[in-house]
């Protein structure tokens, strides 16, 4: 990001009421941070709170241990070298659900499985992430008219990704990896400031 | 002579026809004497039960049975036709231990009922859930839902007010 250049000649007029936006950051005492850090060469680098979390929460996305059909085989060879998860700092699948940020929903989602899903969502601490990987995980896929499946497990957790294809290839899983670490850089303040790069 | 013919020679009375069905050798058996048949089916070498399948044929029902006999690498299948309003056979886990789970399984998804079984409850679908699946006049309309009890239990509902986010 660009450097931000203080202007120095708008901050003297210490004594005088506050009256700018500018003048009222002086009276806090919050300014004074401000010119300590101008004399260290004058370069500050500005964020937010929020901004420092999700670049924290994004580098190092915990998946948890969970596969329900055909699609965790597709996560396994997410997670192995060839396709390499690792370089996004996730390569650590959690056993406990406790420990995980991440739960990838790989695979048919049956009635019977539907509240053990539910609950390990409910067993995560915040905050925390769903990728719905595959047809069967988004819509029923070709279980749709089934007595037995649940119509999307989006009916009972909220989800972040959809992965279409029956399974999909590491590649899709990849794509949505990084489109699921685009959504937590945009999220709370800061991203519309141009904070998020 | 193929099993089939063989079991039609030495139970002529329980053999209502025999045939060919996917290229294995089949004999359609008298309900009454379907443990009679299974006895001879199993003297004849059959060891192996493989499959326990119902059929719903809307006025009847139909269950098959697959034999394999490891030794002279033979299949056979029996047929037994029951009535639509009360479907119910003698069980087999007398002479076929493998055949509780099958039996079960049937029971869950048709509704046979097997007279004679140990422990004649739901293999897949929790207690309690509406109807036999894979019968032709389940009702697919009304949606069960499963949510997990305060002992850890399966109970079945059809709102799924638990489970699902908004309805």
């Amino acid at each position: 990001m660009d450097p931000v250049t203080i202007d120095t000649t708008k901050i003297k007029s210490i004594k005088r009421k506050p009256v700018t936006a500018l003048e009222k950051l002086e009276d806090t005492g919050l300014i004074s941070t401000v010119l300590a850090a101008r004399e260290r060469e004058g370069l500050i680098l500005l964020s937010t709170i929020d901004q420092v979390f999700n670049w924290a929460r994004l580098s190092s996305l915990w998946p948890v241990t969970s596969g329900l059909a055909c699609c965790a085989i597709e996560m396994m060879g997410v997670a192995m070298a060839h396709h390499d998860i690792a370089r996004f700092g996730m390569e650590i699948f959690r056993a406990s659900p406790r420990q995980a940020d991440l739960m990838f929903v790989a695979g048919t989602v049956t009635k019977r499985m539907a509240p053990r899903v539910k609950q390990l969502y409910e067993m995560m601490p915040d905050p925390k992430w769903v990728i719905a990987v595959g047809s069967c995980a988004s819509t029923g896929g070709p279980y749709h008219e089934s007595y037995s499946v649940l119509k999307g497990v989006d009916l009972i957790i909220p989800v972040d990704v959809y992965i279409p294809g029956c399974p999909p290839r590491p590649e899709a899983w990849l794509y949505a990896i990084i489109q699921l670490r685009e959504k937590i850089k945009n999220e709370g303040y800061g991203a519309k400031w141009g904070l998020n790069k | 002579m193929n099993p089939a013919e063989e079991l039609k020679q030495k139970l002529p009375s329980a053999v209502v026809s025999i045939g060919i069905q996917v290229n294995k050798p089949m004999a359609v058996i008298k309900k009454e004497e379907l443990l009679n048949a299974a006895q001879k089916v199993k003297e004849m070498g059959f060891d192996h039960l493989s499959v326990i399948t119902g059929i719903d044929y809307m006025d009847h029902f139909e269950v098959v049975y697959n034999f394999f006999s490891y030794a002279k690498k033979q299949n056979l299948a029996l047929k037994v036709i029951t009535d639509h309003e009360d479907p119910e056979v003698d069980s087999l886990t007398s002479l076929w231990k493998g055949a509780d789970w099958l039996e079960r399984e049937t029971y869950d998804l048709v509704g046979i009922k097997f007279i004679g079984h140990p422990n004649l409850v739901r293999i897949l679908l929790p207690d309690g859930w509406i109807g036999h699946p894979l019968r032709k006049d389940y009702d697919m309309d009304t949606e069960q839902f499963v949510t997990i009890g305060e002992g850890g239990e399966d109970i079945v509902s059809t709102d799924g007010s638990n489970l699902l986010r908004r309805k």
